[in-house]
C-alpha cells in the first residue's frame, strides 16, 4: 500500500523533552559567568539569542551562501561554522563573515562540536547520505538539501536513519513550499475543493543558462561540475523541478504510479551527457496527468505551476498565485470582490495568503506584504521552532524528501532513455 | 577567444566580456558572475518585496532588525560616503522621490506640507547601525532606505571579485553602462577605452558627439546623467536626480563620471557630483581617482566641462 503523504502543523506543542531542555538552559544562563563565557559571547560579538540554536552548515557552493544568508538574519539561529571541501569556498566564507564563523575543510569538525545542535547539508547530492547518516549519529539535528540522494538505495538509507531516531532528533528536509504561507494557503484552497475536481497540472523550468561550473583548478571543475553527471545527480528535474513536483503531490495528495520521460541536448553540446531539455509526463492513480518539462536553453517564461480544475485553475509564479475561473464555475463569494490581474485575455483572481491581513493594515491584496520573507526564511523558522517546541514531524520530513527524491530519480531516468518508467505502489513505502 | 554573456539586473542590461582560450570556462565563469548580480539584485532591491533591503523597510522602524554581514558592510560603506560626500549621497532619499512623483511617474511639485514631512523621513543620521549586533534601525517610521544609487557599483565590484578568483585575467563588464569595469587589458589593444557621449546624443552618437574616452586597466568607471524623468513647471525643468540636502532637484549639472580602483565608490561619487556640481572638483581631485563634469552654459556645445586627469576628445 502506498504511504500517506503527511501534512504537519508548524508550532504548537511543547514536548516534556524541549521544556526540560529549555528550563535546563535558562538555569545555566543564570549561573555561568565564567571568563570562558565572556570570552565566547564576546567573540559572538553579543548577537547570539539567548537560547539561540547552534548551527553548522555544511557546503558553500550558491546555494549555501544563499542558506548563510538567511540564517544570518534569523536571532533564533546561531550560524557558527561553516564546512566546505574547497579552501577558495572557506575564503570566501572569511571574506563575508570574518571571525564571526569557523571554518572547517572536514565535516567531522563539527559533528566532533558537541556545542553544535544542528547541521545543515548543502552539499552535491551524491554526498548527502555519508554526512546526513554521520550527523544523525553524531546526535545533531538535520536540515538536508534536496533531492536526498541520487540513488533510491541512497535515500532510503537516509530516511531510514532519520525515522530511527525521530523521537528525539529533527530532520527536516529542503523542501521549502512546504513551510511557506502562501503555498499551505494554495494547498487548503485545492483540497478544500474551491477548484473542483482535479483536471491536470503542467509544471516547468526555463532558464538559459550552461548550468557548469568553472575552476582554475581542474580536479575541482570536474567535483564542480556532479551536477552535470547523470551518475551524481538526477538530472534537470531532480535539482531543478524537485520543489514544483512536491507541491504537485502535495496538492493534490497523490503520488505518481508512472513517468513517461524525454532528454536531448539541445543547446550545451559540449561534451555533457545529461540533456539540458527534458519533458515528463506523470501519471497518478487517480488518472489525473501532469506534464514537468524544463530547460537550459531558453529562458522565456521562466517557472511556473498551473493546476487544472473543473472549475477553476491556479497559477503559481514566483511565490504569487492568481484563480482563473471557467464561466460555468459556481460562485464562491470573495472573488467578487478579490483584486484581479490582466493575463492577456484572462483576468486572474489575486489569491493572497495573507489577504485578511493586509485588509487589517488597509493594503491591498497585490501591496508589498510587510511581513513577507523569502521562502528559505519559512523553512529555516520551522526548523527553529521545532527545536524550541519540538521534535515534531516536520512539514518537510524524511517521508515527503524520501519520496519527492524517489519519484525525481525515476523521472531522471525516463528522460535519459525516452522511456516510461513504472512506480511500483510499494517504492514509496519504507522498510 | 572572446565570449560575451548578457542578463538583465537592476533595471538594466549588463554585458560581460571575457577574453581566454577555453569558451566553455569562460562561459561557466561568466554564468557565475552574472547569476551573483542578479543575485544582488534580488537581494538589495526595494522593488522584490522579499528582499533584504524591503524587509529592513517594513520593520526597521519598529525595532533593531539583524541582516547579513555583507548587507551589513555595505550600509557602513553607504554610511561612509555619505559623509566623505557631504551628505549629497544618502541611501534615506526614497521619501523625497516619492514627494516629488519621480517613484512611478515623470515628477511634479510637491504639494504643500508634503516635502517638509518628506524630509523628517530623509537623512543618513536616522539610520542606526549597531555592529556588534550586526543589526540596524531607523529612527522613525517611514525611514526608508534605496540602495539604487550604489548598489551597480557594488555589483560590478563583487563580480569583479569573482573573476580574479576565478583567475580570468581579462574581461569588461558594464551594468546599463552605467557602472563600468575593465579588468586587465583586452588581448589587442593596451587598455579598454570607453566614450562618455554628449548629452543628449540620441541612440546613435557619432565620432564628433564624444565628450572623452576614457582609458580602463583594472579599473571602475562610473557615469552619472540628469537625463531621463524629468517635468517643467513655473519655467523651469526638475530632473529626477534630488539633493538631499535641500530636498528638490538638483542644478547646475549634467553629467558626472568617475574613474577609480572602486566601483562601488565610482558609482556613489559620480552621483554625489551631479548633487554638489561645480562645488563637487574638489572632492574628487584625489588621485588615482579621474573625473569629469558637464556643466550647463550658454556656450555653442551648451555646457562646460571640469575634467580631473580625464583627457576629452
Amino acid at each position: 500500500m502506498k504511504k500517506e503523504i503527511l501534512i504537519q502543523p508548524t508550532g504548537g506543542r511543547l514536548s516534556r523533552r524541549a521544556f526540560l531542555k529549555r528550563s535546563s538552559f535558562a538555569t545555566l544562563t543564570g549561573l555561568i559567568t565564567s571568563d570562558e563565557a565572556e570570552t565566547a559571547a564576546r567573540r559572538q560579538g553579543q548577537r547570539r539569542q539567548e537560547g539561540a540554536i547552534a548551527c553548522a552548515l555544511i557546503g558553500f557552493g550558491t546555494w549555501g551562501r544563499e542558506i548563510a544568508a538567511t540564517l544570518a538574519e534569523m536571532p533564533e539561529i546561531d550560524l557558527v561554522a561553516i564546512v566546505d571541501t574547497y579552501e577558495v569556498m572557506l575564503t570566501r566564507v572569511r571574506r563575508t563573515f570574518g571571525d564571526e564563523v569557523a571554518t572547517h575543510l572536514d565535516y567531522q569538525a563539527v559533528l566532533d562540536d558537541p556545542d553544535i545542535q544542528s547541521v545543515i547539508i548543502a552539499t552535491p547530492t551524491h554526498t548527502h547520505r555519508e554526512i546526513a547518516i554521520a550527523a544523525l549519529e553524531a546526535g545533531k539535528h538535520v536540515f538536508c538539501e534536496v533531492p536526498l540522494a541520487p540513488t533510491v538505495e541512497d535515500a532510503q538509507a537516509i530516511a531510514e536513519a532519520a525515522a530511527k531516531v525521530a523521537d528525539t532528533q529533527i530532520f527536516q528536509c529542503g523542501l521549502l513550499f512546504r513551510s511557506n504561507p502562501q503555498y499551505r494557503s494554495i494547498f487548503q484552497f485545492i483540497r478544500s475543493g474551491a477548484t473542483g475536481s482535479p483536471v491536470m497540472a503542467r509544471l516547468q523550468t526555463h532558464l538559459k543558462e550552461s548550468w557548469r561550473r568553472a575552476s582554475p583548478n581542474p580536479e575541482r571543475q570536474r567535483a564542480q561540475n556532479w551536477r552535470l553527471d547523470p551518475a551524481l545527480a538526477p538530472g534537470l528535474i531532480g535539482e531543478l523541478g524537485i520543489n514544483q513536483i512536491d507541491s504537485a503531490f502535495w496538492f493534490l495528495n497523490e503520488l505518481p504510479t508512472a513517468v513517461t520521460g524525454f532528454g536531448q541536448i539541445m543547446q550545451w553540446n559540449d561534451g555533457r551527457t545529461l540533456p539540458d531539455t527534458v519533458q515528463s509526463i506523470w501519471a497518478f492513480p487517480s488518472n489525473l496527468h501532469m506534464i514537468y518539462d524544463a530547460t537550459l536553453a531558453s529562458s522565456f517564461d521562466a517557472a511556473y505551476d498551473v493546476f487544472h480544475g473543473a472549475s477553476s485553475t491556479i497559477m503559481i509564479r514566483d511565490v504569487k498565485a492568481w484563480m482563473f475561473k471557467e464561466v460555468d464555475a459556481p460562485l464562491l463569494g470573495w472573488e467578487v470582490y478579490a483584486r484581479k490581474d490582466d493575463f492577456y485575455k484572462e483576468q486572474g483572481i489575486n489569491l493572497a495568503a495573507n489577504a485578511t491581513k493586509l485588509d487589517a493594515q488597509e493594503l491591498k491584496p497585490t501591496d508589498d506584504d510587510p511581513s513577507l520573507e523569502a521562502p528559505l526564511w519559512y523553512a529555516f523558522k520551522e526548523f527553529a521552532d521545532n527545536h524550541i517546541y519540538g521534535p515534531f514531524p516536520a512539514a518537510a520530513g524524511y517521508r515527503e524528501g524520501y519520496n519527492a527524491t524517489v519519484a525525481a530519480i525515476k523521472a531522471h531516468e525516463a528522460t535519459l532513455n525516452n522511456t516510461r518508467v513504472d512506480i511500483a505502489d510499494d517504492l514509496f513505502m519504507m522498510s | 577567444m572572446t565570449v560575451r554573456l548578457a542578463r538583465m539586473a537592476m533595471g538594466s542590461r549588463w554585458e560581460l566580456v571575457l577574453e581566454g582560450s577555453d569558451e566553455t570556462w569562460l562561459r561557466a565563469v561568466g554564468e557565475e558572475v552574472l547569476n551573483e548580480i542578479a543575485y544582488l539584485d534580488s537581494h538589495l532591491s526595494i522593488y522584490n518585496p522579499r528582499s533584504a533591503v524591503s524587509r529592513l523597510n517594513a520593520r526597521a522602524a519598529s525595532g533593531p532588525v539583524q541582516v547579513e554581514p555583507r548587507l551589513f558592510r555595505l550600509l557602513q560603506t553607504a554610511q561612509r560616503l555619505h559623509a566623505a560626500t557631504d551628505g549629497a549621497f544618502d541611501i534615506t532619499v526614497g521619501p523625497l522621490m516619492e514627494a516629488w512623483d519621480f517613484v512611478h511617474h515623470q515628477g511634479q511639485l510637491p504639494k504643500p506640507g508634503v516635502l517638509r514631512e518628506a524630509r523628517a523621513r530623509t537623512g543618513m543620521h536616522r539610520v542606526h547601525l549597531d555592529e556588534a549586533r550586526r543589526t540596524v534601525q531607523f529612527e522613525r517610521p517611514g525611514v526608508q532606505i534605496d540602495l539604487g544609487g550604489i548598489g551597480k557599483g557594488y555589483a560590478v565590484d563583487e563580480a569583479v571579485a569573482i573573476l580574479r578568483e576565478k583567475e580570468v585575467e581579462t574581461a569588461f563588464l558594464h551594468g546599463g553602462t552605467s557602472a563600468i569595469y575593465g579588468l586587465g587589458c583586452p588581448h589587442d589593444a593596451e587598455v579598454w577605452k570607453v566614450a562618455i557621449e554628449r548629452p543628449g546624443a540620441g541612440d546613435d552618437p557619432a565620432a564628433d558627439d564624444m565628450v572623452a574616452v576614457v582609458t580602463l586597466c583594472d579599473e571602475a568607471l562610473s557615469v552619472s546623467a540628469v537625463w531621463g524623468k524629468a517635468f517643467e513647471a513655473d519655467g523651469r525643468i526638475f530632473g529626477h536626480v534630488l539633493d538631499p540636502r535641500k530636498g528638490e532637484p538638483v542644478e547646475g549639472a549634467l553629467l558626472a563620471a568617475v574613474a577609480g580602483p572602486s566601483a562601488t565608490e565610482a558609482d556613489v561619487l559620480s552621483t554625489a557630483m551631479l548633487v554638489r556640481g561645480r562645488d563637487a572638483m574638489n572632492m574628487v581631485k584625489k588621485p588615482p581617482l579621474r573625473s569629469l563634469l558637464l556643466l550647463p552654459a550658454g556656450t555653442d556645445a551648451g555646457y562646460d566641462i571640469m575634467e580631473w586627469d580625464m583627457p576629452l576628445v
